[in-house]
């Protein structure tokens, strides 16, 4: 017998995997499934409402683009580009701003710990089969993306 | 035919409901965002909250009112500097009603999101399983991953296509049927048609001050809404399947055997 060790992040691909494998005669008892409490860090700019702490550099921007565009279409009626320019330019205007203004407070004010970026390995899976099978489990994991795989003798 | 039935009301609190027309979520917001998007437009901050009612009825009224008050013609002239015109604008009879309704709306999106946020923590540390899986005769609805800059691009070009990606079929035409009255009365897209040839002082002239003025917070809201939706549900996507693998892989006869061949070989 061979353990083969995965990672894979949280999808669709690895529940279509587990059941793959079980097609394939792998006993449900031999696969073991870790699902892993990942650091709690922005793995995008803009997805730090990834962190359950209600936050995220969307909300502020919106806001303000939004506010700015309103007044920008208003006072657009009087300006020489019109209220449609002024509105999108008052929308990106404060769209920066907003951004800018949550990057200053989460990122020189609140200072995170050092960032994950890129895909990350949410849950690690451990299959047991026999050496013969270990090719077959092996495609099988890639074809449904797992980041990486090792192959374990005993 | 839903994957879950809570028969017996054994547990107190629920995170989320996968259900015909949306996935309903209980998340963790900022009650200052939240009161802002009302004071953007009420009925915003509700239809955030997943309050769909009273945040389609408070937008509704907004609408009603606004428009026979003329508030936005008149905060156009004012944004100008043209007070008198403002003063003009209004409709006294209007006016005086739109207030109140007004602040409640703020205050009452901003108090509902400080005590969910409570409620949220509860249900997250009771983590009673949930709904996440719904066929029906006229819709199928399901966690699943998806893009949140998706929901962004496709609230750009028209508001409510976002929520339509993330099966928010409410707000999705709640949103599509708005749009089509705030767009065609504002006359917004004639006007791009003569930014388009150039014509700037004619764009400018076809627009309608007070129907333009809702749409800038439209945009706004179906980009934000949709936006934070996606994320929020990629991650209950996440804890759902997170408490799955463990219920139904975690094997207690499991052993990692490495190691292990030579201490049992004779």
């Amino acid at each position: 017998m061979i353990q083969i060790f995965s990672t894979f992040e949280h999808s669709l691909n690895l529940e279509l995997a587990i059941s793959s494998l079980e097609k394939n005669g792998v006993a449900k008892e031999h696969i073991f499934a870790v699902p892993l409490t990942n650091r709690k860090a922005e793995r995008r700019l803009f997805d730090t409402i990834h962190s359950t702490d209600g936050i995220s550099l969307m909300s502020t921007g919106a806001a303000l683009g939004t506010a700015f565009a309103v007044i920008g279409a208003s006072v657009g009626f009087k300006l020489a580009w019109g209220p449609i320019y002024w509105g999108l330019i008052g929308t990106a205007g404060g769209f920066v701003l907003g951004l800018l203004i949550d990057i200053f407070y989460y990122k020189v004010l609140k200072k995170r710990q050092r960032l994950l970026r890129g895909k990350n390995s949410e849950v690690i899976l451990i299959v047991e089969c026999h050496e013969e099978k270990g090719d077959i489990v092996e495609d099988i994991l890639w074809h449904h993306f797992a980041l990486g795989i090792a192959r374990l003798r005993m | 035919m839903d994957n879950f039935r809570n028969r017996d009301n054994q547990f107190r609190r629920y995170k989320a409901h996968v259900n015909i027309v949306g996935t309903t979520q209980i998340h963790l917001r900022n009650p200052y965002i939240i009161a802002w998007w009302s004071a953007a437009f009420p009925g915003f901050g509700h239809l955030l909250l997943s309050k769909y009612l009273r945040g389609l009825m408070l937008f509704t009224w907004e609408v009603i009112v606004n428009n026979n008050a003329k508030i936005n013609v008149a905060m156009v002239h004012t944004f100008c500097g043209d007070i008198q015109l403002a003063k003009e604008a209004l409709n006294i009879r209007w006016v005086l009603m739109y207030i109140p309704v007004y602040l409640f709306a703020i205050w009452d999106s901003y108090r509902t999101s400080v005590d969910m946020n409570k409620m949220y923590l509860l249900a997250e540390r009771e983590n009673a399983p949930f709904n996440s899986f719904t066929i029906g005769a006229l819709e199928i609805n399901y966690l699943d991953k998806r893009k949140p800059v998706m929901s962004v691009i496709w609230s750009l070009f028209m508001p409510g296509l976002g929520h339509l990606y993330i099966d928010r079929i409410v707000t999705a035409f709640f949103s599509l049927i708005w749009t089509i009255i705030f767009l065609y009365f504002s006359n917004t897209l004639l006007a791009v048609h003569y930014l388009f040839l150039g014509k700037i002082a004619q764009a400018t002239a076809v627009l309608d001050m007070q129907w333009l003025m809702y749409m800038p917070s439209m945009w706004g809201f179906a980009v934000y809404d949709s936006y934070a939706n996606t994320v929020e549900n990629n991650k209950l996507f996440n804890s759902e399947q997170k408490d799955f693998l463990i219920k139904h892989y975690q094997s207690p006869k499991f052993t990692i055997k490495k190691g292990m061949w030579s201490v049992e070989q004779p």
